[in-house]
């Protein structure tokens, strides 16, 4: 929607900076080249103080996590002010996702920022990228190949599963029978999720803790309705539902609230939606939810530049931006929801 | 339970046409023994939680919001049509409503129903006067609708807890009877009747079962084609309350492939994909098969790929066991 508004001066920008930078082409081809990905650009066009050139792309915000993501590169450009933004969103095929990505790599840009549909499918585009001198920044899903990106950053879905089974065996002592509402089964949001939660409740509690029910419901929220009111009527006894991203838990809510049993059990959620934070805030049945933190598109922007820049992280020796990236998965419960609150989307 | 063989258009049904309403009236029966036969087969595998009062209720709760449009799209089907916006369509149905949420219950129900029309008539308009093939045109609503839904909410769920009156229609109970079952049932009884008792029913099947000879015989086809396709704009409306009212909030994510849901149940019904031939009471026992199944599939705890192929497999099952019936 906000495309259009953009479509002019992205024009204007972009004849002004092939006329301004006529002469540097070669170098931003040439100079910050290929594989190793250590663009060593110190000399580049964008530290004379110009602003650097960022392109990018995400697919369709059909989620609010999605949404979140582009909204928040949008404003880190803003606010960082010598950044040159452009977005591209909105396709939900990974084919159209490339086109859109060549598209992006003809403007020539000082640095790539992609949040890929899928790792596996943009790789060759993002190769292709590396290889014509653009530094790509990977968020949150991984290309396929090392070399198809500068710097990863990506958020930690094990690490949710994980928070969440320790924060399960605390709450419940170590007993207890417990439901999982998975996402879309067969990605490895979903199996990282779950494996990460089943790992350490075995860890912690051995067979303390029992899943009774384990069923996916695509991460929306009418799908968990109908997927817990199942469960509901298959199970009697229910400790706490441990639900895969905080829309989808909406759901779930309403089902068990539906069925006037939300004293029986708690909920938590994943993923840091403001509604789910606003729960949590208020207490009763969602007690919990475990950050994937959407600012991660905000970092890749910073990043983006500092590459463009040849510049560093100033807390780290290395003169570089390192390579990989993992932003930490938060628990978030009625103690810290006011301090992360802001940080929901 | 109305055939109309093409040559036959807007007349009655009589002798020759007889056999075939006969042939429908088989399927219904097969049907109706593929979900006894599911009843008994949960009551065996679940005897505790399965066949009790309380999971029958919350089956039929469930079936009745893909229930509501699959009635819609048995009209749609009837002329030889489709429609696969209805998903998106729920959810930008019910996100007009909860753009107006605020101001109370009845302002949701409106929009809901404005929405619903709207872009029912928008498809309608397209497919009758603009010649706009159905698929194609409902292929085009299917993603403008999605899109019109995540635009209108700014990609965010509307809470409507506030609104009794909504939320009545996913939660609230008639005697013990869930008031989404009671919608449901009415919406059937009405498409029954309209279908099977009424000259307009009659010229919907006619205009399936041989365009022309319904045009010759004194059919409004265009007329007639367009209403079907605002019917399921209306259906929509009503699935977009009863969802919405059940979750308790307004989501532009909501009705992902209930067109595909939608369209299995009519087929398993036993209405003709190519139009001309059409049954509510197929529809409803179709309806009926998938909720079991799902239902059942659940309680099992069956891992989900285990739940894909189950569900395939009856589907192949019952359009078998009809065609050996033939």
């Amino acid at each position: 929607m906000n495309f259009k508004r953009y479509v002019v001066p992205i024009c204007a920008a972009f004849a002004l900076g092939v006329a301004a930078c006529g002469g540097d082409d070669d170098d931003g081809g040439g100079g910050a080249t290929s594989g190793d990905g250590n663009g060593q650009s110190g000399t580049s066009a964008q530290s004379d103080g110009g602003p650097v050139k960022i392109a990018f792309s995400a697919p369709g915000a059909d989620h609010g996590w999605m949404a979140a993501i582009t909204e928040n590169a949008r404003n880190e450009a803003e606010e960082l002010g010598d950044v040159d933004l452009e977005i591209t969103e909105g396709v939900t095929d990974s084919a159209a996702q490339a086109d859109q990505i060549e598209t992006l790599i003809a403007g020539k840009p000082d640095a790539l920022v992609v949040l890929p549909n899928e790792g596996d499918a943009l790789t060759p585009v993002a190769l292709k990228a590396m290889e014509a001198g653009i530094p790509v920044v990977n968020v949150d899903r991984e290309f396929a190949e090392e070399g198809a990106y500068r710097t990863l950053i990506t958020g930690d879905n094990y690490g949710i599963g994980w928070q969440a089974g320790n924060y399960f065996a605390d709450q419940l002592k170590c007993q207890g029978n417990v439901v999982e509402i998975q996402g879309i089964a067969g990605i490895s949001v979903t199996e990282q999720r779950s494996q990460g939660f089943r790992d350490a409740i075995q860890q912690r509690c051995q067979s303390g803790i029992k899943i009774i029910a384990s069923q996916p419901a695509d991460f929306l929220p009418d799908k968990g309705l109908s997927v817990m009111e199942n469960i509901l009527q298959a199970h009697d006894d229910i400790d706490a539902v441990y639900t895969h991203d905080d829309d989808m838990a909406e759901g779930v809510v309403s089902a068990i609230e539906n069925a006037n049993r939300q004293d029986e059990m708690f909920l938590t959620g994943a993923g840091g939606s403001k509604a789910a934070m606003d729960r949590i805030e208020q207490g009763g049945l969602y007690r919990a939810t475990f950050l994937y933190n959407p600012s991660m598109s905000a970092s890749a922007i910073r990043l983006a530049r500092l590459i463009a820049r040849g510049e560093g992280l100033q807390e780290l020796a290395e003169p570089e931006v390192p390579s990989k990236i993992q932003v930490p998965a938060t628990t978030v419960t009625e103690e810290n929801v006011a301090d992360v609150k802001e940080l929901g989307f | 339970m109305t055939t109309v063989p093409p040559e036959a258009a807007p007349s009655r049904r009589s002798l020759p046409f007889g056999l075939s309403a006969s042939r429908i009236e088989l399927q219904e029966y097969t049907l109706a023994l593929v979900v006894v036969l599911l009843v008994i087969v949960g009551a065996v595998l679940e005897p505790d939680d399965f066949l009790n009062s309380d999971n029958m209720l919350n089956v039929l709760r469930q079936a009745s919001v893909v229930g509501v449009l699959a009635i819609g799209m048995t009209f749609v089907i009837a002329t030889g049509g489709i429609d696969l916006s209805v998903g998106s369509m729920v959810a930008a149905a019910a996100v007009a409503g909860g753009q107006v949420a605020d101001s109370g219950s009845l302002a949701f129900l409106l929009g809901a129903i404005g929405m619903g029309v709207l872009l029912g008539g928008v498809n309608a308009g397209m497919i009758a006067y603009g010649r706009v093939v159905p698929f194609i045109a409902t292929l085009a609503m299917f993603t403008m609708a999605r899109g019109i839904a995540l635009w209108l909410s700014d990609k965010t769920p509307v809470s409507i807890f506030q609104l009794e009156a909504v939320r009545w229609f996913g939660n609230g109970e008639v005697i013990g009877v869930p008031s989404a079952i009671i919608v449901f049932v009415a919406v059937t009884i009405v498409a029954w009747v309209l279908l099977n008792r009424t000259r307009y029913g009659r010229h919907v099947v006619a205009v399936g079962g041989n365009r022309e000879a319904a045009r010759i015989a004194g059919v409004k086809v265009q007329r007639i084609v367009f209403s079907v396709y605002v019917l399921s704009g209306i259906c929509v409306a009503i699935a977009a309350i009863l969802v919405s009212g059940r979750l308790a909030s307004a989501s532009p994510v909501i009705g992902n492939l209930y067109e595909l849901d939608a369209i299995a149940a009519v087929v398993i019904g036993g209405t003709a994909l190519s139009g001309g031939r059409a049954t509510i009471v197929g529809t409803f026992l179709g309806v009926l098969t998938f909720a079991l199944i799902f239902n059942l599939l659940t309680l099992m705890d069956l891992p989900t790929e285990i739940q894909q192929i189950t569900k395939g497999v009856i589907i192949l099952a019952a359009v078998l066991i009809q065609r050996r019936e033939r």
